[in-house]
């Protein structure tokens, strides 16, 4: 299974994960990634990571156990 | 607004023998030579006991999260590199117990320490605490006794949030004290970044109070789901002001007489219930419905006041407490203090929509249970304070005075 996780503390609502995965992710009123259910379809695991990778703040994780 | 005593001596009280505060009544300051004579010295007892017996009286964390401490055991390796940390920094503002009980009867509190920190074969000891008199009085304690040479006694600084356990950890090894952003828990990274047994000091005090009486001895008192008894925290309406030393299983409203108006459970991250119904004092029952204990806080407004108004100050507050790290939490919870007092000033019902969007934007989606906990407080106002709201937005008030039982920090209003 594969999981989304935002690190709250360095989140800076740069909102790129939302244009990069907005299957998953919206954003709220203040720009903070709102993520849709917190596993992650096979078919978007790659986008995902793409996602994860692209944060400037670092703040977003993809984990798959 | 109603800023509490310190110390006001007169409000401790017990139902029934007290335990944790015997002695409290009659000397106030229970001295080293008093403590003696109540519970003798620390009986050491061997790990293995201890977890059994943690175990067989269900003995919860008393800093509100109300984890079991056995569990939280049976988690630490043992050694001298470990720790034992004791949080007495009681950030919540409604709460008077951790500081009554350092105060007050300071030697027990060391006693726990020492017990657990025998039980894992370690020396290292530290507590942390807020409140200066409280500070003095376990710095005087150390002092009294030739055992708590170890013992190190750290004046903290931090608010509400500060004194949650993990932020208390990062302040106590030189970062900033606040909450961390990865989910380290003090068990595998603690005091000086190494395993810590760590919990309130009422707990502590369990502890020692546990491995003198024994399973048995300790669970004479108290409901057979949780032995022993709970220092609350009692504010406005109630039977009884300030700390109050209550065994479990005791119903709520023993210390609520009869009254229309709504009752706070759990202090500023707890629940308002239009009543204590038939609720008792067990941590797992409350938990079950929907109002758990936190750090034992119980306030109740006086009827034929206004409750809206102290709930929005309260929020404010809260607001102004985000440590400023999680976004959620640093916009959303003054965004919903706004919500609130535009409903106290008569917005209609599209407002408190958009207050219920915006509680479930906070809730879950920060580093620690604060954006949750005031999202109970603000959630749980707006459900059971809806006769309360109706009228105010009718009349844009309910023209009664404004409630002022709720304490905040000195300083603020």
């Amino acid at each position: 299974m594969t999981t989304i996780d935002v690190d709250w503390t360095r989140c800076d609502a740069h909102g790129l994960c939302s244009r990069l995965l907005p299957e998953k992710v919206s954003l709220d009123e203040w720009g903070f990634p709102v993520v849709d259910g917190r596993e992650v379809e096979p078919g978007l695991v790659k986008a995902a990571r793409q996602a994860a990778l692209a944060c400037p703040a670092l703040a977003l994780r993809v984990q798959s156990s | 607004m109603t800023v509490l005593a310190d110390h006001p001596t007169a409000s401790v009280a017990s139902i029934g023998e007290p335990r944790l505060l015997a002695g409290v009544a009659e000397h106030g300051r229970v001295d080293h030579t008093q403590h003696l004579r109540l519970h003798g010295t620390p009986v050491l007892r061997r790990r293995s006991w201890l977890a059994t017996a943690l175990e067989d009286v269900n003995l919860l964390g008393r800093g509100g999260a109300a984890f079991p401490v056995a569990a939280k055991l049976a988690a630490m390796p043992a050694g001298s590199h470990v720790s034992v940390l004791l949080n007495g920094s009681e950030g919540e503002p409604a709460s008077r117990k951790d500081r009554t009980l350092m105060t007050y009867a300071p030697h027990l509190v060391i006693d726990g320490a020492i017990v657990a920190a025998h039980a894992l074969d370690t020396r290292r000891i530290t507590i942390v605490v807020h409140d200066a008199t409280a500070h003095d009085s376990l710095v005087r304690a150390c002092d009294e006794r030739t055992d708590a040479g170890d013992v190190r006694v750290v004046r903290t600084h931090d608010g509400f949030v500060g004194g949650e356990i993990r932020a208390v950890v990062n302040g106590l090894n030189g970062d900033r004290a606040v909450p961390p952003g990865r989910r380290v828990l003090p068990h595998e990274h603690g005091v000086d970044r190494r395993p810590t047994f760590a919990s309130n000091v009422e707990t502590f005090a369990h502890v020692a109070l546990l491995a003198r009486l024994g399973t048995s001895g300790y669970a004479r008192v108290g409901a057979t789901t949780e032995p022993g008894t709970s220092l609350l925290t009692l504010i406005g309406d109630t039977s009884h002001h300030g700390v109050f030393e209550v065994p479990n299983g005791t119903p709520l409203s023993v210390l609520l007489p009869p009254s229309p108006a709504p009752v706070l459970i759990g202090g500023y991250h707890g629940v308002w219930v239009r009543s204590a119904g038939q609720l008792v004092l067990d941590r797992a029952a409350l938990r079950a419905a929907g109002s758990p204990l936190g750090a034992g806080v119980i306030a109740r407004p006086h009827a034929g006041t206004c409750v809206v108004s102290e709930v929005v100050r309260v929020a404010q507050w809260l607001a102004s407490e985000s440590a400023g790290q999680c976004g959620p939490c640093f916009f959303g919870l003054p965004a919903l203090a706004d919500d609130l007092a535009a409903l106290a000033a008569g917005a209609g019902p599209e407002r408190a929509d958009a207050a219920l969007r915006r509680l479930a934007l906070v809730r879950g989606r920060g580093a620690c249970s604060h954006p949750d906990g005031s999202a109970l407080f603000i959630g749980s106002a707006l459900e059971t304070l809806a006769p309360e709201l109706a009228i105010h937005q009718h009349h844009g008030t309910c023209g009664l005075p404004p409630s002022t039982v709720l304490p905040l920090p000195k300083g603020l209003s």
